[in-house]
């Protein structure tokens, strides 16, 4: 979905583009796998994005479906109201997560999703890096009396704390104790024991995974930025997910890495003219996708990071580093470290922004907060007005939804967005004089 | 002269409304060189910086007291109030004698708190203590005595003090006196509800953790008692439960509009005070650990702490059950995920039991219930004409 | 050298002729009504006339406020945050915060000396703290907008409102009254919770002085009275504050012709892109 509009002719290369065909054929597939699970039963988990489990869930062959993911795909298909809507009829409020609402609704209305039908639930795996994840599986686990497994991943502790140390002991036992016990459950639901081997190959799947999206982000550290982080990002992200520990996960991500370095090799970037550089912080509002970027592209304004691909990610933007020797012990650490470095990352990242903002020569910051998502988007304001107090990094702060219409305002978002890059660009004027 | 039981009932009243924290100042006048450590909803293992001499303070919102001034700067719009007016009571300075400020992961906001609250105070120590939401785990026991300790460790380095298992189990003996005097106050409710009222209870239970509770525990032998010998008689008022007051707390005057139409006779308001429902053991060889079982095996329910072992619905069927309440109230607080959730599973489950029951939304820093005097007494009035 | 802004806000759509030196030399004022393209063009055609010009001599005109896109015979549109931090700047030089209060929107705006925008920051999508809501008020008072500012002033125990939501004002004020509280002490609980939620905004940039006071609801002395007492800090206000983003917007027409520019030439310039327009 790279923005490719007002390029310079296109160079002959098979390469560029590929990236988007992968991640189209990909998505398809793995719908096909959710309607076939719907329709034949075969074994499917409700997981989420920050900590899917899926090295587990693949081991035993479970169909692991997103529901952050099939949610926000309703609104980019303009069907997200018609789903929330039905579930706000059903008694939930119109100030809660609207992702947990368009799943209600969905549920409400036999699981029929406009790109496939979605799987009854056999067991949910969540974690509370969300805490809304364990309130979302409680509603399926009333609906569908399903085994719900949460993950209970004890983050970041607050002031001095350091990911990694500080009773880090205890806390893997607890989490490694608590994958043995998801690996009960899963037994239990397929008839089957544990491959460990299986389970070998999907981590070091994850490993490879982890290291070529960590090239992938690295790369936008070039001007122009081969990629929009909240366009092709978002992208990368949602394959990412879907296909954690699988070769066709690897094989898409060295695909991207291929197709960004032929763009920076032929110095095709994001946006043909590329005149700011900013980080996203928070959530997209899904609803107005494309919008929402243009309202930036007008001014050349291009994400060329963005928290979302970090937290996002199931930690392998930080690097995962599977021991395969010691597969559980293993996982548990990884798991548990990804975990505390997301939520410090989350709650407490200013000193990130900074380090990022010198890395990839970012402009700006912008803060995009959504009500339906509080664990993203409660400190942004703190945050924001912390780097305008030191006074080094302008940052915009405006807020609508993932997938709740009634929360876009365009008159104000575009008010808002003009006047950030009027005043960057007077800041900019000043500077040159 | 002793004090009669409504002196000290407006005196608990007074410290619910107060935003100084006038008996904590107090305190610490009397204390020279003692720290104090506040704990937001939901809940806390108190005894832990008993034992090391500080003064554990409950953090549950600044109601109506204080006007936001700054903390909409630092929040998104969308968070609940209770967050907004804890930092804003930081921010104004009215906590400027706490030493550990303590949140938990009961919601996405509570969390955050700490992010906030690290970054605008950095002299304060401000911490997440991880409860266990998995607490159906067989290795849950194991790692929150851990936490425990870590959290001892964290109180230790702000006191200077050791926190002993000598010292440890007189704090839990402390603490369990003052569960059991809540526990007597909230059968009284249940057995005689026109002996206590709603707010009386209520000013009563949150004074616990705005004072000593040694302070407290007095207080409780004091009132009770004279709550008992009170000279009224029952009225024909429909007995209902209050649920949705495990964070945010409803206004006292809320509350009022209520207890005029319905006797409360169970609720779940400043339930982190009352979590633990049976005594932990005084002369156990791990007080850390008997403080963890306790939180694990022998506590209540909140929409914030899971345990799929006893769901929340059935738990909150047994409390009208046990009550021998008519219906129910299931409020939550504006803006507040976790409850607005649970308020539809709770309605639910409420139909199919065919309970009666009045949904509601509330908001810490209300001051006019016109609306919810009508609602409550519609719904009143339907009931009882439907039982005539 | 002459040039033209046009402001057109939500209610009202503002117009002002300036010349190089720079002075203004007309002003109008309209209701913007449902044809927003119309009203520009007659605000824009009457501050000609108050100026004693032809239109067609004006040679730059930039659009602000919402309806800056339908201002089809601009040259170019600026965002009225930038226009306001320039217009307040103008009206007084010492300028360093910018307090904006209009009709759906309310603006803080830190600016530099030259009057450009360090940072800014608006209210939530609600229109909470807004001139709307003293809009609310109005209605649920059954008095005049122009005449609350005054009545608020007169109370003695103001109450205290909990919302600003203009949705719930209406039954809280209600519910006041039915409590037997005063229509001044209502209204100016009204005024108070405007003021605190602007001072809010503020807060967020940062408050400096000097404070400058833009936008019609500036013309509301019980307003002005509160925000000097919660900024501790006079205030300016000008008798032109409604002009202010007409001003600003002018002001940067203006740089637009000293850079030697045709609309082309913009992006060159403070303020606007080449493409915003698009």
């Amino acid at each position: 979905m790279t923005v490719e509009e007002k390029q310079p002719p296109a160079p002959r290369s098979e390469l560029i583009g590929a990236t988007r065909r992968e991640s189209r054929r990909l998505m398809e597939g793995w719908w096909q796998r959710l309607s076939d699970a719907a329709a034949d039963g075969r074994p499917a988990a409700n997981v989420f994005v920050m900590g899917s489990a899926a090295e587990i869930l693949h081991a035993f062959d479970i169909v692991t479906c997103f529901p952050e993911i099939t949610a926000l795909q309703t609104a980019i298909r303009g069907s997200s109201m018609d789903y929330l809507l039905a579930a706000e009829d059903h008694g939930y409020s119109p100030d809660i997560c609207g992702y947990v609402k368009v799943d209600v609704g969905l549920h409400l209305k036999e699981r029929r999703h406009p790109m496939g039908t979605l799987p009854k639930p056999s067991m949910v795996v969540a974690t509370n890096m969300c805490n809304t994840y364990v309130k979302w599986a409680e509603i399926w686990e009333r609906r569908y009396r399903c085994p719900v497994v949460v993950l209970d991943l004890p983050g970041w502790r607050g002031s001095g704390f350091e990911a990694g140390r500080d009773g880090f002991e205890a806390d893997r036992r607890y989490v490694e104790g608590q994958l043995r016990e998801l690996i009960g459950v899963c037994e239990t639901i397929t008839g089957r024991r544990l491959d460990i081997d299986r389970l070998r190959e999907s981590m070091l799947a994850v490993n490879r995974l982890s290291e070529l999206y960590r090239d992938v982000l690295a790369e936008n550290r070039h001007r122009p930025a081969p990629f929009n982080a909240m366009l092709d990002g978002v992208n990368y992200m949602g394959i990412a997910n879907i296909h954690r520990g699988t070769e066709e996960g690897v094989r898409f991500m060295q695909v991207a890495l291929d197709e960004l370095r032929e763009r920076v090799a032929l110095g095709i970037g994001a946006l043909a003219d590329e005149r700011f550089r900013l980080l996203f912080v928070g959530t997209t509002c899904y609803t107005h996708f494309v919008r929402f970027l243009e309202l930036f592209k007008e001014w050349g304004g291009v994400f060329v990071l963005s928290e979302y691909m970090t937290f996002a990610g199931g930690g392998i933007d930080k690097g995962i580093f599977y021991d395969t020797d010691r597969p559980l012990e293993s996982l548990a650490e990884q798991l548990l470290l990804s975990s505390q470095r997301s939520m410090s990352g989350v709650f407490y990242s200013q000193d990130w922004h900074d380090q990022v903002v010198r890395d990839y020569q970012l402009d700006g910051i912008c803060f995009h907060g959504v009500k339906s998502c509080r664990t993203i988007s409660t400190g942004l304001p703190d945050l924001r007005e912390w780097h305008m107090r030191r006074g080094d990094i302008p940052g915009l702060f405006v807020q609508s939804d993932l997938v709740d219409t009634r929360l876009w305002s365009e008159a104000q978002m575009k008010n808002r967005v003009d006047a950030f890059f009027e005043a960057l660009q007077s800041r900019r004027l000043m500077r040159e004089r | 002269m002793p004090m009669s039981a409504e002196d000290l009932i407006e005196e608990c009243r007074e410290l619910v409304e107060d935003p100084e924290f006038s008996a904590v100042r107090d305190w610490l006048d009397h204390h020279p060189g003692a720290k104090v450590l506040g704990h937001f909803q939901v809940y806390f293992p108190e005894e832990i910086a008993h034992a090391a001499g500080m003064l554990p303070v409950k953090l549950a919102g600044a109601g109506s007291a204080l006007q936001i001034r700054q903390a909409d700067a630092r929040i998104a719009a969308f968070v609940c109030s209770i967050v907004r007016s804890a930092l804003e009571a930081a921010l104004s300075g009215h906590l400027d004698f706490l030493s550990v400020f303590v949140t938990h992961p009961i919601c996405d906001a509570a969390r955050h708190a700490c992010g906030v609250w690290a970054r605008n105070f950095p002299e304060l120590s401000a911490q997440i203590l991880y409860l266990p939401q998995n607490a159906g785990s067989s290795h849950a026991l194991d790692y929150l005595r851990a936490e425990y300790a870590r959290v001892a460790r964290v109180i230790e380095q702000a006191t200077g003090a050791q926190v002993t298992d000598e010292a440890l189990r007189a704090s839990i003996a402390v603490f369990n006196e003052n569960r059991r005097l809540l526990r007597e106050l909230y059968a009284l409710k249940r057995e005689a509800p026109w002996l206590v009222s709603a707010v009386e209870a209520y000013v009563l239970t949150r004074a616990a953790g705005l004072m000593p509770r040694e302070r407290h525990n007095e207080l409780l032998r004091a009132v009770i008692p004279a709550l008992r010998a009170r000279d009224a008689r029952p009225q024909d008022k429909l007995r209902v439960v209050f649920e949705g007051g495990f964070c945010e707390q409803p206004p006292l005057d809320m509350l009022a509009v209520i207890q005029e139409i319905c006797y409360v006779v169970d609720d779940d308001l400043m339930i982190g005070l009352r979590w633990l429902t049976d005594d932990v053991p005084q002369d156990g060889e791990d007080p850390l650990r008997d403080l963890a079982r306790a939180y694990l095996q022998t506590s209540s329910h909140s929409p914030v702490q899971r345990d799929p072992r006893r769901p929340k619905e059935e738990r909150l069927l047994a409390r009208i059950r046990d009550a021998n309440a008519e219906a129910a109230i299931v409020a939550a607080a504006k803006m507040c995920e976790p409850g607005l959730e649970e308020q539809v599973a709770y309605g639910q489950a409420l139909d199919d039991a065919g309970i009666p029951h009045l949904v509601m939304e509330f908001e810490e820093k209300t001051r006019v219930f016109e609306q919810t005097r009508m609602e409550v007494e519609t719904f009143a009035e339907s009931l009882l004409l439907d039982l005539v | 050298m002459l040039v033209a802004g046009v402001d057109v806000g939500s209610t009202q759509t503002k117009a002002v002729i300036m010349d190089g030196s720079p002075r203004v030399l007309g002003r109008a004022l309209v209701d913007t009504g449902a044809r927003v393209d119309r009203a520009a063009q007659a605000a824009f055609e009457s501050a000609a006339s108050d100026a004693h010009v032809a239109e067609a001599e004006v040679d730059f005109v930039i659009g602000t406020g919402y309806g800056r896109y339908r201002v089809e015979f601009g040259d170019d549109q600026v965002t009225e945050i930038s226009c306001h931090a320039r217009g307040a700047s103008f009206l007084f030089p010492g300028t360093s915060s910018v307090l904006d209060v209009g009709g759906q929107d309310t603006k803080a705006i830190r600016v530099g000396e030259e009057g450009q925008v360090l940072d800014f920051c608006m209210n939530d999508k609600c229109s909470a703290g807004t001139g709307r809501f003293l809009g609310a008020a109005s209605q649920a008072l059954e008095l005049p907008l122009g005449e609350l500012g005054k009545l608020a002033l007169t109370a003695r125990r103001p109450v205290r409102m909990t919302t600003t939501c203009t949705v719930f004002a209406e039954s809280e004020i209600l519910g006041w009254l039915a409590l037997g509280r005063k229509v001044e002490d209502v209204l100016m609980g009204v005024h108070v919770a405007i003021a605190s939620r602007s001072i809010s905004l503020l807060r967020r940039v940062g408050i400096e002085p000097e404070i400058t006071f833009t936008g019609g609801v500036a013309r509301n002395e019980a307003m002005v009275n509160l925000i000097e007492q919660l900024t501790e800090s006079p205030v300016n206000v000008s008798e032109e504050s409604h002009f202010c983003g007409a001003i600003g917007a002018a002001l940067h027409a203006l740089d637009r012709v000293v850079a030697g520019g045709t609309a082309g030439a913009g992006a060159d310039a403070v303020g606007a892109g080449g493409d915003a327009a698009s």
